[in-house]
């Protein structure tokens, strides 16, 4: 239904200009650059934009228009509409604000208007006041921040949806650097009427989106139950992280009852992302560290995490960190002991961690991870590889890598420090493991995991 | 007594927006929470065969569509003993409630067995505008006054999802008992956070309830105070 919007054939730009800097000359940039279908300018104004024959209306372009982005501003903004739906255009990004955000009377009108005029021709649209649509795979890109400022990430796994245009176009910014790879971004804005459940609904079947990131201020009055729905049948198939941004209580509210000053907006939502099957990431550092976990590791079958480590200090951080987020750290049984004994250097400590000690090297890694991976009681390992001691090298990324693919299990590694240390972590997380900086945000990242992994167990989706 | 229907109707054509506190323990039962035993009297004569045939001790509570802190113009009276004491304190109490609460219209008199001490725990309800019907749950006094340790659902619920409130919030190993004390009848608290949840899902003119405080026993629960506000 909402495959217009994603992969048109046409589009066609209201509010196309020559004029430098300008929302509407960006727009069109972005489509030449990486559009194949048509793009039709329209601007009253212009015979041409940008070696583009430009229409004075959106009526007057000879050919179908799959798509109509515009640009104009809010008070012509129903006009345009309106030619649009005469047109038989059937899908509407609105970028142009003024509207209801404004908190005028007149913005309200308006918008009012533009549902209105929506409704009457059976337009669906996103926005108004937003960014609109990044997809990395068609080149639809109504991101009107030109590339020299806004990066555009690789082709990927991950699409997000947010409430907020500014988070979006700083996300997809920060997943270019780090060379993340990202399907479609949709930023929403004042959704008059493509919301997260009409989004959601559509990226279950998009078959190049494998993993969902939700930005939420809040979702329309009773959409409530549909976006749980939704959201549990999505989430049996692709993991859905969710930022929920204006967490503090409206409590202070006058409120009728004991209840309703208690619940305020945030533990409700709490409520419902757990019981939907949603991953929430708790501060923005959190979303990638879940998203990068969630992508990559198979299901986590039980709470039991052995710990492999180079350095003592850090596998008790760990430890406590693992504890804390209610994981089991087992105790290394008599016959594992023996034969850790008989391959490692005495000073190794073969508990929960196993300390490799600093003189370790990549041999040692391999040996260990060799025999602890297939045992029955090992659910997940975390690797400590602090790449500062003498005896490592990258050759155990490869170890780490061949591994992890022959066993299957959950993997995770911790790496801190320098130049060195982004190495490592570069090299082993291109090879599909999850690096972590801390061991705080390695535990983290490991519930969410074993969270997902339950549910997805629970919900029938993988036996 | 009345299907919960009638008694929200009932309210509702009386102009009310909240349950007489009977109402709001009947309805609450109808739903399959345990609920202290309790009757309603018109006079102080029949408080003290009510009260008789409950058992003592038992509380008498003045029931009013005009009074909704009732403690606070002297609407209640705990541990009564005797058929004879139940008559006289009824008496007394309706004498300073219409002195103090001047003209407030009086229903009746709630005469409830009183609940022994036990560990007191909160359930409440509302109607979100985003999810509609939520269910909550929490310990009384300070765990929710202050440290506002309570667990959410958005209804309906499963028997799991009442159990997994419980084990959410903070303070909950008081559940499991302390200082030798044995663990309370969680089955009993998990009925009363579904018959919550259903009497919203069920009733869309309920906008919020608070049944406080539910006393947990070992071996049981009982909700003792309940507050329905139905919608404006």
């Amino acid at each position: 239904m909402l495959e217009k919007f994603f992969n048109p054939r046409s589009v066609a730009i209201i509010g196309a200009t020559v004029k430098e800097g300008k929302v509407g000359r960006v727009i069109v940039e972005n489509f030449k650059k990486r559009f194949p279908g048509k793009i039709f300018p329209v601007n009253p104004k212009y015979e041409e934009v940008l070696g583009l024959k430009c229409y004075k209306s959106v009526k007057d372009i000879p050919e179908p228009v799959d798509l109509v982005v515009i640009v104009v501003p809010a008070p012509v903004v129903p006009t345009v509409l309106r030619e649009a739906g005469e047109k038989g255009v059937k899908a509407a990004i609105i970028i142009s604000g003024g509207f209801r955000e404004t908190g005028t009377e007149e913005g309200r009108r308006l918008e009012e208007e533009v549902a209105r005029i929506a409704r009457e021709y059976g337009i669906r649209v996103i926005g108004p006041n937003c960014l609109g649509v990044y997809d990395a795979w068609s080149g639809v890109d109504t991101f009107f921040l030109p590339d020299e400022k806004m990066r555009r990430p690789p082709r990927g796994p991950i699409s997000f949806v947010s409430q907020s245009g500014a988070f979006a176009s700083a996300l997809l910014d920060w997943m270019a650097y780090y060379n993340i790879g990202v399907s479609k971004a949709i930023s929403y804005g004042n959704k008059i009427d493509v919301d997260d459940v009409d989004l959601l609904s559509y990226l279950e079947k998009d078959e190049s989106t494998r993993l969902i990131i939700m930005y939420i201020e809040a979702i329309k009055p009773g959409r409530g139950r549909l976006f749980m729905e939704t959201a549990r049948r999505v989430a049996a198939s692709k993991p859905i992280v969710v930022y929920k941004a204006g967490k503090t209580s409206r409590g202070g509210k006058a409120a009728a009852s004991h209840t309703a000053a208690l619940a305020g907006n945030y533990n409700v939502y709490r409520a419902a992302f757990k019981q939907s099957g949603i991953i929430e990431a708790e501060s923005f550092d959190e979303i990638m560290d879940l998203s990068k976990v969630l992508l990559s590791q198979p299901l986590m079958r039980g709470r039991r995490v052995y710990v492999v480590t180079d350095a003592g200090g850090v596998g008790v951080m760990l430890t406590d960190a693992l504890t804390r987020e209610g994981f089991e750290m087992p105790t290394t049984p008599p016959e594992l002991k023996e034969e850790l004994r008989s391959i490692l250097p005495p000073h190794c400590i073969v508990e929960n961690p196993i300390d490799l000690t600093g003189d370790a090297d990549d041999e040692r890694y391999r040996v260990v991870l060799e025999r602890l991976l297939p045992k029955s009681y090992v659910d997940a390992v975390i690797v400590v590889a602090l790449p500062q001691i003498p005896g490592m090298s990258f050759r155990l990324v490869d170890y780490i890598h061949d591994l992890w693919s022959r066993y299957r299990k959950p993997l995770l590694a911790i790496s801190i420090g320098s130049e060195e240390a982004v190495k490592f972590k570069e090299a082993l997380e291109a090879k599909g493991i999850p690096v972590y900086e801390s061991p705080e945000r390695a535990a983290r990242a490991l519930k969410a995991l074993y969270i997902y992994s339950q549910y997805k167990i629970r919900s029938g989706a993988e036996k | 007594m009345s299907a919960p229907r009638d008694i929200i109707q009932r309210a509702l054509s009386e102009g009310r927006r909240k349950l007489l506190e009977h109402e709001a323990l009947e309805i609450i039962r109808l739903y399959g929470a345990p609920v202290a035993e309790a009757a309603l009297a018109k006079t102080p004569e029949e408080a003290g065969e009510l009260a008789a045939k409950i058992g003592f001790p038992v509380v008498l509570k003045v029931v009013s569509p005009d009074i909704s802190h009732k403690s606070d113009v002297g609407g209640v009276v705990i541990g009564v003993r005797s058929r004879e004491e139940a008559v006289e304190k009824a008496k007394q109490m309706l004498a300073t409630v219409s002195e103090r609460a001047h003209g407030a219209r009086i229903t009746g008199i709630l005469v409830q067995k009183m609940a022994p001490p036990g560990l007191e725990v909160i359930v409440g309800g509302l109607r979100d505008a985003v999810f509609g019907p939520v269910v909550m749950f929490g310990l009384g006094g300070i765990f929710v006054e202050v440290l506002k340790d309570v667990s959410f659902r958005v209804a309906p619920i499963t028997i799991e999802d009442a159990y997994e409130m419980m084990s959410e919030i903070k303070a909950a190993k008081l559940l499991e008992g302390y200082r030798g004390s044995p663990p309370v009848d969680k089955e009993s608290i998990a009925k009363v956070i579904l018959a919550a949840a259903r009497l919203l899902e069920e009733n869309p003119e309920i906008e919020s309830l608070d049944l406080n405080p539910v006393i947990a026993y070992p071996d049981k629960a009982l909700v003792v105070d309940a507050r329905v506000i139905l919608r404006k």
